[in-house]
C-alpha cells in the first residue's frame, strides 16, 4: 500500500523536477537573448567596460565615435558634437543614449549581425567582435547646418525624400560627450557642468522636442483638404476678406490675423492664402474638412503617435507630435470647432517635433509617399586603427523601406506648386523668399516651402520655423527636404528660413560636387 | 564508486584557481584534499562498522556536496571571512568544519541508531521539543532580511528551522503510521469530501496551525512551504488520498494569500515574483540578477571563477545561501545545473526506495519524509530562483552555504542509511532460517 502511494509520488517528483528543468531550458537557452539585451544585466555593464566597442562614421567614412583601451578600461570619445544627440554616448556611469543604446549590442559585439555567426560564436564561447557603423548623415552637412543655428537654441533635420535616410540631424545647443563616455572617475562633474549650462544641452530637439508648429501646419492642412476633397486649388471664402481685419468667430472664440502688411486682404485661393500665409483662411479650409478627417490625416501624416527612425529593429525613438490633447499616448478628439480652427493653422494644441515635420515637407517632395527614415546606413567589419577609414568589409547594408502613401501623387502635386509660390511666388517672397536656394549660389533650381512662426504668447519671441525641399521645378526630383526650427528666433522668415535656404543649398552644391 | 567522483572535486578546486589567478598549477589543495579525505573516511567507518544501509547515499552526497565545495571555494574570496566556531575563517573553511561535524552526525545516526524506538515512542515529545524550539525562536530569534531564522548562542548561531523539519518529519511518520488506515477508510462525509473523524484530524490542524505561526511570526515563507509540503506528501503516501493534499494545498494558497494581505513583507515578495523586472534595482534585484546569471551562463556556462553574481551588482546577497544555485547555471551552464538537479533526483529515487524496501510502517513513513524534505527542498529554492514559484529564503541541500543546514541534511541521511540497513539485515534474518535450515 505505502509502496504503490510511494511509486505514485515518484512520478509526481519527477513531473516536479521536469518543470524546473523546464525552467532552466527558459532562462538559459530560450530568452537568454532577451536578459542578455537589457542594460541593466552586469554582463552588459562589465562588456562596455573592458570591451573594444565599434566606431561610427559618417557616410563618407568620417570617424564620428571610437573606442580605444586605456590601462584595460574602454575609454570612448566623439569627435564632433553636433553629432552629439543623435549618436549619443556610451558611458560607464550613466548607461548609454542615442544609436550607442539604439545599437547596443552591435556595437559591443555582444550580437553579431548574423545569426548564424552568433550562434556558432555561443557554442565556441567565442568573444564575438564588435561591428563598425556608418551612417547615412554626412558630417560636412550636419557641421554646416550646425553653424547655421550657432548659439542659439533649435533643431534641423534633413532627410533624402526619396529614400528616407537622414542626411543631416542637429540639435543645438549641443555638448562634447567624450568627458561623459570617458573616465568615470570624472564623469559625475562633467555631467553636472552640461546640466548647469543654460539652454538644456542635454535634450535632443530633433526627437524630443515639443513646439507649437505655427504656419508650417498649413501644409499638413492643405494636404489634407485637397486629398479628401473639401478644396480644390481654386476655392475661395467669400467672408475671408473682411475676416482678415475683423477676425473670424468660431463657436465664440475670435480667430485673428497675423500682420499682414505690406499685402492688403483679397479674395484669396489656396496659392495666395499660402504665400501670404493666412489664418483665416485656413481656419475655413480646417473646418471644411471636418475633426475627424483632420484627425485621420493627421495620423497618416505620423501625427499621434511615436515615430522611429530606423533600419528596424534598433531604432532612435521620437516623440509622438500631437495635434490635440494629448488622451493615453494618443491624440485626443477635438473639443470644438474652435479648436479645429486654431490647428489647422498650427495653434492650439499642435506640439510637433522637427523630426515628424521633416517628414512632412518629405511626403509632398516624394510625391505623397512618407518615406521611413533610416539613419545606419552599413555595419561593417571593426577595425582596430578607426583614424584610417572605416574597413571595406562590409557586414550588413540597410535598404531603404517602401514607405507609406499619405496623400495621392495629384494632392501632391498641388501642395507642392502651393509651396513652391510660398518661397518664390510674388507675394510669397515678400515672406518666405530667404528659404530659396538661389539665395546661396544655387541657381536654376526651384524651393518649396513655408515659414511657420509659433506664438507663444505676448511676453515670449515667437519660434521660427521653416519646412521645405529642393528642386521643386516642374518634374525635378527633390534631393533633400528640411525642418529647422530656431527657439524665439522671431519670425519664420527672419530666421529659420535662411537657415534652411542655406542648408537646401549646401546639399545641392555637395551633390553637385561630386558628393 | 565513491574515488572517481570524489575526484570532481579537486578538479574542480584547480580549475578555479587556474580560471582566477590565470596560472597553470594546481593551486592550494588543503580543503579539497580534507574533503576527499573526510568523504573516504566516512565511508570506510560505515563498511569497517558492518552498515549495510543503501551504498549510493554516500557517494552521491558526497558528490552534490562536492559541487558544492567547489563552488563555495569559488566564492570564498569575493566574500570575506565570517565568524564562526568563534574564529574569523573564510567560507569554504568553516562549510568543511560544518561538513566534519556532520559526517560525524550522520555516522552516529547510522551506526548508532539500532533502535527507532526512541523515535517512535517518544514522537510527542519530540513534537513538543519541536514547538518548543519553534516559540523560543520566534520570542528571541534573530531577525535576518525580514525573517526571524536565527538563534545565537554565543558565537555559533543556528537555524531551529532545519531541526524543528526533522522533528516534524519524526513527528508525523510516527502519528501516521499508527493511525494510517483510519485516515484512509475516513467515514465522516462533508459534501463530496470524506474526513477523518475530528479527533484524528485535530494533530493535522495542529500541523497547519504551526505552519501558519512560521509564516506569520517567523515571516519565513519558505520554510512554511517546506514544512506543509513534506506534510502533505507524507499524508499523501501514507493515505493515498489525492483529495486531502488538494484541500491542503488551496488552505495553503488562501493562507499565504491572507498573509500577503496582512504583512506587507510577503506581499512584496509576491510583486517582486510576478514582475521583478518592473524594478529591477529594487524589489526585483534579487530576482533579476539571479535570472541575468542563469541567462549568462547559457548552455555550457561560463565556467568556473566567471559568476558576475557576487560582485556585479555589489549588493547582492545570499550568493552562497539562496542563490547558489544560479551561481551553478551561470558557471557551470544548463547543462552543470541539470546534471545537479539529476543528482538530487537520484538521491530522492534512492530515498523512496529505502522507503518501498522499509520493514515497518514507521520507518517507510520516516524514510518518504526524510527523503522529501531533500527533494522539495531542492524543488523550491531551484523554482523559486528561477522565478517558477516566489522566491523563499531556503538552502539548497548539501550545496548552500550553511552549518544548520548541513548537519540536519547529514542527520536524515544518517537516519535513512540506519533505517536501510535494518531492512536490509532484516531481509537476511528472514531469508537465513529457510535457507540454511536449522
Amino acid at each position: 500500500m505505502i509502496g504503490t502511494n510511494v511509486r505514485r509520488l515518484a512520478l509526481y517528483l519527477i513531473l516536479s523536477f521536469a518543470i524546473v528543468s523546464g525552467g532552466l531550458t527558459w532562462w538559459q537557452v530560450i530568452d537568454a537573448p532577451t536578459l542578455a539585451a537589457r542594460q541593466d544585466n552586469p554582463e552588459v555593464i562589465a562588456a562596455r567596460r573592458t570591451m573594444p566597442r565599434g566606431s561610427i562614421y559618417d557616410a563618407n567614412g568620417r570617424l564620428l565615435a571610437s573606442t580605444r583601451l586605456v590601462a584595460g578600461l574602454s575609454r570612448r570619445s566623439y569627435q564632433d558634437a553636433a553629432f552629439t544627440h543623435v549618436i549619443g554616448y556610451a558611458s560607464l556611469r550613466f548607461g548609454t543614449t542615442g544609436l550607442e543604446r539604439a545599437w547596443d549590442d552591435v556595437l559591443s559585439g555582444r550580437a553579431d549581425p548574423n545569426p548564424l555567426t552568433d550562434l556558432v560564436n555561443d557554442i565556441l564561447a567565442r568573444q564575438p567582435t564588435p561591428s563598425d557603423m556608418t551612417l547615412t548623415i554626412d558630417q560636412r552637412l550636419q557641421d554646416f547646418a550646425a553653424a547655421q543655428l550657432g548659439a542659439d537654441a533649435g533643431a534641423v533635420v534633413a532627410i533624402d525624400p526619396r529614400t528616407g535616410a537622414i542626411l543631416a540631424m542637429t540639435s543645438t545647443p549641443s555638448f562634447d560627450a567624450t568627458p561623459i563616455a570617458g573616465d568615470p572617475g570624472t564623469a559625475g562633474d562633467a555631467m553636472a557642468r552640461i546640466q548647469d549650462r543654460p539652454g538644456n544641452p542635454l535634450v535632443d530637439r530633433d526627437r524630443q522636442g515639443h513646439y507649437t508648429p505655427g504656419s508650417i501646419m498649413k501644409i499638413v492642412t492643405a494636404a489634407a483638404a485637397l486629398d479628401s476633397g473639401a478644396i480644390t486649388p481654386q476655392t475661395t471664402f467669400a467672408d475671408q476678406p473682411r475676416q482678415e481685419t475683423e477676425g473670424f468667430v468660431v463657436q465664440g472664440f475670435r480667430v485673428l490675423e497675423h500682420d499682414l502688411s505690406p499685402v492688403q486682404p483679397a479674395l484669396w485661393p489656396l496659392s495666395e492664402a499660402l504665400q501670404v500665409s493666412s489664418n483665416i483662411f485656413f481656419a475655413h479650409v480646417g473646418l471644411e474638412v471636418g475633426s475627424e478627417t483632420y484627425l485621420d490625416y493627421a495620423r497618416r501624416f505620423g501625427f499621434c503617435a511615436p515615430l522611429a527612425i530606423g533600419p528596424a529593429p534598433r531604432v532612435l525613438s521620437v516623440a509622438a507630435s500631437f495635434v490635440t490633447a494629448e488622451q493615453d499616448g494618443d491624440c485626443a478628439d477635438f473639443s470644438d470647432r474652435a479648436e479645429l480652427a486654431q490647428a489647422s493653422f498650427g495653434q492650439g494644441r499642435v506640439a510637433v517635433t522637427p523630426v515628424e515635420m521633416a517628414l512632412v515637407a518629405a511626403t509632398i517632395a516624394n510625391d505623397g509617399v512618407m518615406p521611413e527614415p533610416y539613419v545606419v546606413r552599413d555595419l561593417r567589419a571593426h577595425v582596430n586603427r578607426p583614424g584610417n577609414g572605416p574597413s571595406d568589409r562590409i557586414l550588413e547594408t540597410y535598404q531603404p523601406g517602401g514607405g507609406a502613401r499619405v496623400v495621392s501623387s495629384q494632392t501632391a502635386a498641388q501642395v507642392r506648386r502651393a509651396m513652391v509660390d510660398a518661397v518664390q511666388g510674388e507675394l510669397g517672397r515678400l515672406y518666405a523668399g530667404a528659404g530659396a536656394v538661389s539665395n546661396y549660389g544655387i541657381s536654376g533650381v526651384s524651393t518649396a516651402g513655408k515659414t511657420g512662426t509659433a506664438e507663444l504668447g505676448p511676453d515670449t519671441p515667437p519660434h521660427s520655423w521653416f519646412i521645405g525641399f529642393a528642386p521643386a521645378q516642374g518634374a525635378a526630383t527633390p534631393a533633400i527636404a528640411v525642418a529647422v526650427i530656431v527657439e524665439s528666433g522671431g519670425s519664420g522668415s527672419g530666421r529659420a528660413a535662411p537657415v534652411g535656404g542655406a542648408v537646401m543649398a549646401e546639399w545641392l552644391r555637395l551633390q553637385q560636387n561630386g558628393g | 564508486m565513491l574515488l572517481p567522483l570524489l575526484l570532481l572535486v579537486p578538479v574542480g578546486f584547480a580549475a578555479t584557481h587556474i580560471a582566477t589567478s590565470g596560472r597553470a598549477d594546481l593551486g592550494p589543495m588543503q580543503v579539497a584534499a580534507v574533503y576527499v579525505v573526510m568523504m573516504l573516511a566516512a565511508h570506510f567507518v560505515l563498511v569497517a562498522s558492518g552498515n549495510r544501509g543503501d551504498p549510493l547515499l554516500l557517494p552521491l552526497v558526497a558528490t552534490i556536496g562536492g559541487v558544492g565545495i567547489v563552488l563555495l571555494n569559488r566564492l570564498s574570496p569575493d566574500l570575506g571571512e565570517t565568524a564562526a566556531f568563534g574564529l574569523d575563517l573564510d567560507l569554504v573553511t568553516t562549510q568543511i568544519l560544518w561538513f566534519g561535524v556532520g559526517m560525524v552526525a550522520m555516522l552516529a545516526v547510522a551506526i548508532g541508531l539500532r533502535d527507532d524506538r526512541v523515535l517512535r515512542h517518544y514522537k510527542y515529545s519530540w513534537a513538543l521539543a519541536g514547538i518548543a524550539l519553534l516559540v523560543f525562536t520566534f520570542l528571541f530569534g534573530t531577525e535576518v532580511n525580514g525573517a526571524k531564522l536565527w538563534i545565537y548562542l554565543g558565537p555559533i548561531g543556528f537555524q531551529p528551522g532545519e531541526f524543528i523539519k526533522l522533528v516534524l518529519v519524526v513527528f508525523i511518520a510516527g502519528y501516521l503510521a499508527e493511525h494510517r488506515t483510519l485516515l484512509r477508510d475516513a467515514v465522516w462525509r462533508l459534501g463530496p469530501i470524506r474526513i477523518p473523524p475530528l479527533p484524528y484530524l485535530l494533530p493535522m490542524l495542529a500541523i497547519f496551525v504551526i505552519v501558519m505561526g512560521v509564516v506569520v511570526f517567523g515571516k519565513d515563507l519558505g520554510t512554511a512551504l517546506l514544512f506543509f509540503g513534506i506534510f502533505l506528501t507524507m499524508l499523501f503516501v501514507a493515505t493515498g488520498r489525492r483529495s486531502y493534499v488538494l484541500v491542503g494545498l488551496l488552505l495553503f494558497l488562501g493562507g499565504s494569500f491572507a498573509a500577503s494581505r496582512l504583512f506587507e513583507h510577503v506581499a512584496r515578495r509576491i510583486d517582486a515574483w510576478i514582475n521583478p523586472f518592473a524594478d529591477p534595482s529594487g524589489a526585483g534585484y534579487q530576482t533579476v540578477q539571479s535570472l541575468y546569471a542563469f541567462g549568462r551562463g547559457g548552455l555550457f556556462g561560463e565556467g568556473l571563477g566567471q559568476s558576475l553574481l557576487p560582485t556585479a551588482g555589489g549588493r547582492f546577497f545570499g550568493v552562497e545561501t539562496d542563490f547558489i544555485f544560479a551561481v551553478v547555471g551561470e558557471e557551470l551552464g544548463a547543462i552543470g545545473a541539470f546534471a545537479l538537479l539529476a543528482l538530487m533526483m537520484t538521491l530522492v529515487f534512492r530515498g523512496l526506495r529505502i522507503a518501498i524496501l522499509a520493514r515497518d510502517d514507521f520507518s517507510a513513513m520516516l524514510a518518504v519524509g526524510l527523503t522529501v524534505s531533500l527533494g522539495l527542498q531542492t524543488l523550491i529554492i531551484a523554482a523559486g530562483v528561477l522565478k517558477l514559484i516566489p522566491l523563499t529564503g531556503i538552502t539548497f541541500p548539501f550545496v548552500s552555504y550553511g552549518g544548520s543546514s548541513l548537519l540536519a541534511s547529514f542527520l536524515a541521511i544518517g537516519l535513512l542509511l540506519s533505517i536501510s540497513h535494518r531492512s536490509a539485515a532484516g531481509a537476511d534474518a528472514d531469508v537465513a532460517p529457510t535457507g540454511g535450515g536449522p
